[in-house]
C-alpha cells in the first residue's frame, strides 16, 4: 500500500463508505433486534465518534465511538446468543456515515483510509469472536463472572486484528518502519482497554437499571479521556521545555541556526529507519536537540580565554542534562556525541551507544551541509570516508537510504 | 495545661525537639478524634456485613496505599470511589448502616508505603484520625437520605445521585481542610508549596464519589452480579489513572521549570540564590495580598524564571564591575525579551513569560520590558510583585561591583520609589510581609551606595597592592 499513488488511495477510500454500508445493510437485513434499535445505535455511534477525542501517546486517535460500539453487542443480545447481523448493522451503517462525516470535515484520504480499514476489521473480528462464544455457559448474560470471558476474548481479537493492520497499512514514506508502529500500538493498550471496559459496564448494567447505565458508564469513560489527555500534555511539556532549552545556544547567538533542529530530525528518521524503538526514538530526540546545549557556556569570558574543544562542549552538554530528572537517561548519549563508534582494532566500541552514532552521524551531516556549503552527496561521501573509524556504517548506510528516498543524492552539475 | 507542664510526661514533652513538639500536637488530638468517631459509630448505628465490607475495604487501603502526589504533600487516590460505593450499598441496606462501615474503611488505611520507608509515625496517626472523621461524616450523610429506602428500585437513582454527591463532598471538604491545616502547623508556611488547581482536584473527587454512589445503587440493583463487579473494580482503576496523569503533568511542569533554574545557574552560579529568594519574596507577598492557590504558584512560577532571559546575555556582561555603557545596557535590557524568545513554545508558561518579561516594568509606565511592555501603562499586579522582589534582593545581596546593602536601606529605597517604580500596594504587603518572618536580609550598617562600591573594591586593591 505504501506505494499507492493518491488517485489509487482517494479511489479505495471512497469505496470504504459503500463497503461499510453495504455490511452493513446486509446485517441489518439479517437482523433479529427490534428494528427500531439499529438506527438508533447506529446515530449514538456517529455522535459518540465526533466528541471525547482521545489522543494516545503513539499518536493514535480514540473516541467514545469505541466505547459504544463495544456496548452494542451487548445491548443486541437475548437469551439465545447475540444478533451479529443488527451488531454488524448498526456498526457497518454507522462507520459508513463517520466516514462522511470526517470526509466533509477536510480529513486527508491519506489518514482516513488506514484508519477506517483499521477500526472496520478490529470490529468485525471483535463481534465475530464475542457473538461466536456466546454459546453453550456463555449463551446468556447471567451476570456472573463467565459474562466476561467472551468478552475478553473478543477485545483481545479487536486489539490484534488493529495491530496487524496498523502494521501492514502504511501509507507514509518509509521512514517509519513497521515493527516500531507495531511496537507503538502496544503502547495504546491502556487507552483501548479503559474504552473498551466501558462498554461493557454499559452493555452489562443495561438490561437491569436501563438509561442510568449511560451516565454511570460516561463518568468513567470522562476519566479516562481526562487522563489520556494529561499524559500527552505531560509529553508535549517535557518536549516543548526540551526544545526550549535546545533553542537557547542559538537565540544566544552561539550556535548555526536551525542546526539543533535539523540534526534531530535527521536523527530520529535514522533511528526509526534502522527499526530502533519507539523509547529509543525518543532518547535519539531528546540527545539531539540538547546535543550542543553545552555551547551556553561558551559565553563564559575563561572559556573564550582558554579555548576549548567538541569534546568539552560535548561534557558541558552532558553536565547540564544531568540535572534534569527527566534528561538524565540521554546525558551520557550526549557526552559521547563526539567518541568513534568503535576502538581500534576492536569491531566496535561498546561503550558508545546507538543513540550517540546515530547523533554523531546526523550532525556531522547537517554540519557539513549547511556550515561547509558542501552538497548532499559530498557530504556523504564525507562520511562514508570516515565510516571505517568515525562513523558506523550501519548508521551512514541508513542515512544513504534515507536520503535516497528523499532524492536529493542525484548529483548537480553548476 | 499547667498540670501538663508540672507532670513528668509535660517535662519529658518539653525536652523533645520543638518539630517532634508540633508533630505530636497534631497527631495527638488527631488520633483521638479517630477513635472517639470510631467509638460513637460503633454503639450507636448497626454494623455492616462482612462479607460484602471487607472486599471493598481491602480495594479501598490498596488503592491509598498507591495514591499519587497531586499537589505538595497532597496525595490523592481514586478510594473515594470504594467507599462510596460501599457506604451507599450499606446505606440502601435495611438491616445495616453506612456510618461506622465508611469510618472504618477510611480510617483502616492509614499507611503508604513512605511510612514504612522512612518509619514515620506521625502521618499513619494524623491520616487516621482525618480519614475516619472523613467517612464517618459522608457515611452520616448517606444513611439520613437512603436510610429509609429499605431496598432500592431504579426509581432511587436521582436519591442516590444528590445524596452521593453531598457526602463526596463532605468527604474531601473535611478531608482537605483538616490535612492543610495539619501540614501548615507541622511543617509551617515557608515549608508549603501553594496548593493550585485545589478546584479541579477537589471537583474531581466529588464526582469520583457521585460515580462511586451511582456504581454502589447499580450493583444492588442489578443484583450483586459479579461480572459487573469486575467491571467496577476496573473503573477505580480508571479513576486512579486520571489521578495519576494529573500528577505526572504537575511533575513535567515542575521539573521544567528545574531544569531551566538549572541551566541558568549552570551558566552563573551568581544567580542561584538570587533565583530562589525572589522566588521566595514573591510568594510572601502574594499570600500578603489574599493570592489563592493557583495565582500564587503563578507568581512564584514566574519568579523563577524572570531571569532566564540571562542565559543569552554574555557572562562577563553579568559580572561586569562598574558601570555599563548604553551598548551594554541596551544588551542587558534585551534579557526582558529573550525570556519570551526562549520560552515562546512551552504552552503552559505562558502565564508566567508574562509576567517575568514585565518585571523590569515600572508602575508609573516607565522602565522596559517585553511584548507586554507598553509605555505609560501599569503592568499587571503579578509583575509588580517580581519587580519589588527582583529589586529588594538585587540591593540586599552581593553584587560584583558592590558589597551587599542593609536591609533598612532596600526597604527605604522600596518606599521612596513607590508609586513611581514600585505598587504601593506591593511594597506595603511586602513591608508587612517581611515583618512577620522576623528575618533580616543583607548587610548589617551597610547604607549607602557609594559605601558599598568602595567596600567592594577595596579587597581588590589589597590583593593588587
Amino acid at each position: 500500500m505504501a506505494n499507492w499513488s493518491p488517485r489509487t488511495i482517494a479511489a479505495a477510500s471512497w469505496l470504504f463508505p459503500f463497503v461499510a454500508g453495504g455490511v452493513g445493510l446486509y446485517g441489518a437485513s439479517k437482523a433479529t433486534t427490534d428494528p427500531i434499535s439499529l438506527p438508533i445505535a447506529a446515530t449514538a455511534l456517529v455522535l459518540a465518534s465526533l466528541v471525547g477525542v482521545a489522543t494516545s501517546n503513539s499518536g493514535n486517535r480514540f473516541t467514545t465511538g469505541l466505547a459504544v460500539a463495544a456496548a452494542i453487542p451487548f445491548v443486541f443480545s437475548g437469551d439465545t446468543g447475540v444478533d451479529l447481523g443488527g451488531t454488524l448493522g448498526a456498526y457497518g451503517v454507522g462507520l459508513g456515515a463517520v466516514w462522511v462525516v470526517r470526509y466533509a470535515r477536510g480529513e486527508k484520504h491519506r489518514d482516513l483510509l488506514p484508519m477506517m480499514v483499521r477500526r472496520f476489521g478490529g470490529y468485525l473480528a471483535y463481534a465475530v469472536v464475542y457473538s461466536g462464544m456466546r454459546v453453550g455457559v456463555f449463551s446468556d448474560l447471567s451476570g456472573g463472572w463467565e459474562d466476561l470471558v467472551p468478552f475478553v476474548a473478543a477485545v483481545m481479537a479487536w486489539l490484534a486484528v488493529e495491530v496487524l493492520l496498523r502494521a501492514v497499512l502504511i501509507l507514509g514514506p518509509r521512514e517509519l518502519s513497521r515493527a516500531y508502529l507495531a511496537r507503538a500500538i502496544i503502547h495504546d493498550i491502556n487507552v483501548f482497554v479503559g474504552l473498551a471496559l466501558t462498554g461493557a459496564l454499559f452493555g452489562e448494567l443495561f438490561p437491569a437499571i436501563g438509561w442510568w447505565a449511560l451516565p454511570i458508564a460516561l463518568l468513567p469513560y470522562s476519566f479516562a479521556h481526562s487522563a489520556f489527555k494529561r499524559f500527552q500534555e505531560t509529553k508535549v511539556t517535557y518536549k516543548q521545555t526540551i526544545r526550549a532549552l535546545a533553542r537557547i545556544p542559538e537565540v544566544s547567538g552561539l550556535a548555526v541556526d536551525g542546526h539543533a533542529d535539523r540534526t534531530t530530525q535527521l536523527a530520529t528518521s535514522i533511528a526509526m529507519e534502522m527499526g530502533l524503538g519507539p523509547s529509543q526514538v525518543e532518547d535519539v530526540e531528546y540527545a539531539a536537540l540538547m546535543h550542543d546545549i553545552g555551547r551556553v557556556s561558551l559565553n563564559e569570558p575563561n572559556v573564550v580565554k582558554m579555548g576549548y574543544t567538541d569534546d568539552d562542549i560535548a561534557r558541558w552538554s552532558s553536565e547540564i542534562i544531568a540535572e534534569s530528572p527527566y534528561l538524565k537517561r540521554v546525558a551520557e548519549d550526549v557526552q559521547q556525541q563526539y567518541e568513534p563508534y568503535r576502538n581500534p582494532g576492536d569491531q566496535e566500541d561498546p561503550g558508545v551507544s546507538i543513540v550517540s552514532r546515530i547523533i554523531k552521524v546526523s550532525a556531522a551531516y547537517d554540519w557539513k551541509v549547511h556550515k561547509d556549503g558542501r552538497s548532499p552527496l559530498e557530504a556523504l561521501e564525507g562520511l562514508h570516508a570516515g565510516a571505517a573509524y568515525e562513523f558506523d556504517p550501519d548508521v551512514v548506510a541508513s542515512l544513504r537510504r534515507l536520503l535516497d528516498a528523499r532524492g536529493v543524492l542525484t548529483p548537480v552539475r553548476t | 495545661m499547667r498540670l501538663l507542664k508540672n507532670s513528668a510526661v509535660g517535662r519529658r514533652y518539653q525536652r523533645l525537639h520543638p518539630s517532634v513538639q508540633r508533630k505530636l500536637r497534631v497527631a495527638v488530638p488527631y488520633f483521638a478524634m479517630g477513635i472517639l468517631t470510631l467509638l460513637v459509630t460503633f454503639f450507636l448505628i448497626d454494623t455492616p456485613n462482612w462479607l460484602i465490607w471487607l472486599p471493598f475495604a481491602v480495594l479501598f487501603v490498596l488503592l491509598e496505599f498507591f495514591a499519587v502526589e497531586v499537589n505538595d504533600r497532597l496525595f490523592q487516590s481514586s478510594s473515594i470511589m470504594v467507599v462510596m460505593t460501599a457506604g451507599v450499598i450499606f446505606a440502601i441496606q435495611p438491616d445495616s448502616d453506612a456510618t461506622f462501615a465508611m469510618a472504618l474503611m477510611a480510617g483502616a488505611a492509614l499507611f503508604t508505603p513512605l511510612d514504612f520507608k522512612e518509619k514515620r509515625w506521625f502521618q499513619p496517626m494524623a491520616n487516621f484520625g482525618q480519614l475516619a472523621l472523613s467517612g464517618a461524616a459522608a457515611g452520616l450523610l448517606l444513611d439520613l437520605n437512603l436510610g429509609q429506602l429499605g431496598g432500592a428500585t431504579t426509581d432511587a437513582f436521582v436519591r442516590v445521585a444528590v445524596a452521593s454527591s453531598l457526602a463526596s463532598l463532605a468527604y474531601v471538604t473535611i478531608n482537605t481542610i483538616l490535612v492543610r491545616s495539619a501540614v501548615k502547623t507541622v511543617y509551617g508556611n515557608d515549608n508549603l508549596q501553594p496548593w493550585s488547581q485545589m478546584n479541579v482536584l477537589i471537583g474531581g473527587q466529588v464526582v469520583m464519589g457521585l460515580l462511586g454512589g451511582l456504581i454502589g445503587a447499580a450493583y444492588e440493583i442489578a443484583g450483586r452480579p459479579s461480572a459487573v463487579l469486575v467491571l467496577i473494580v476496573a473503573v477505580y482503576g480508571i479513576g486512579h489513572m486520571s489521578l495519576y496523569a494529573f500528577s505526572q503533568l504537575r511533575e513535567s511542569h515542575l521539573s521544567a521549570i528545574r531544569g531551566f533554574v538549572k541551566t541558568l545557574e549552570a551558566k552563573d552560579m551568581y544567580t542561584r540564590g538570587h533565583t530562589e529568594r525572589v522566588a521566595y519574596f514573591s510568594q510572601m507577598i502574594g499570600e500578603e495580598l489574599s493570592f489563592t492557590g493557583t495565582q500564587l504558584e503563578t507568581v512564584k512560577w514566574a519568579a523563577l524564571i524572570h531571569d532566564l532571559g540571562k542565559l543569552a546575555v554574555p557572562t562577563d556582561l553579568i559580572r561586569k564591575k562598574g558601570r555599563l555603557s548604553d551598548e551594554e545596557y541596551a544588551q542587558m535590557k534585551s534579557h526582558a525579551h529573550l525570556v519570551e524568545e526562549i520560552l515562546a513554545e512551552v504552552d503552559f508558561l505562558q502565564p508566567m513569560v508574562e509576567i517575568a518579561s514585565g518585571h523590569h516594568s515600572h508602575y508609573d509606565g516607565n522602565g522596559y520590558g517585553g511584548s507586554g511592555h507598553t509605555q505609560g501603562e501599569t503592568p499587571s499586579l503579578e509583575a509588580c510583585i517580581v519587580a519589588v522582589a527582583d529589586a529588594f534582593d538585587a540591593m540586599t545581596s552581593a553584587r560584583s561591583y558592590r558589597m551587599a546593602l542593609s536591609q533598612q536601606y532596600a526597604l527605604g529605597e522600596l518606599r521612596k520609589h513607590s508609586g513611581a517604580q514600585f505598587h504601593p500596594d506591593v511594597v506595603d504587603a511586602f513591608e508587612n510581609g517581611l515583618a512577620k518572618t522576623g528575618r533580616t536580609w543583607g548587610a548589617p550598617h551597610v547604607n549607602d551606595e557609594e559605601m558599598a562600591r568602595r567596600l567592594a573594591e577595596e579587597p581588590e586593591l589589597t590583593l593588587r597592592g
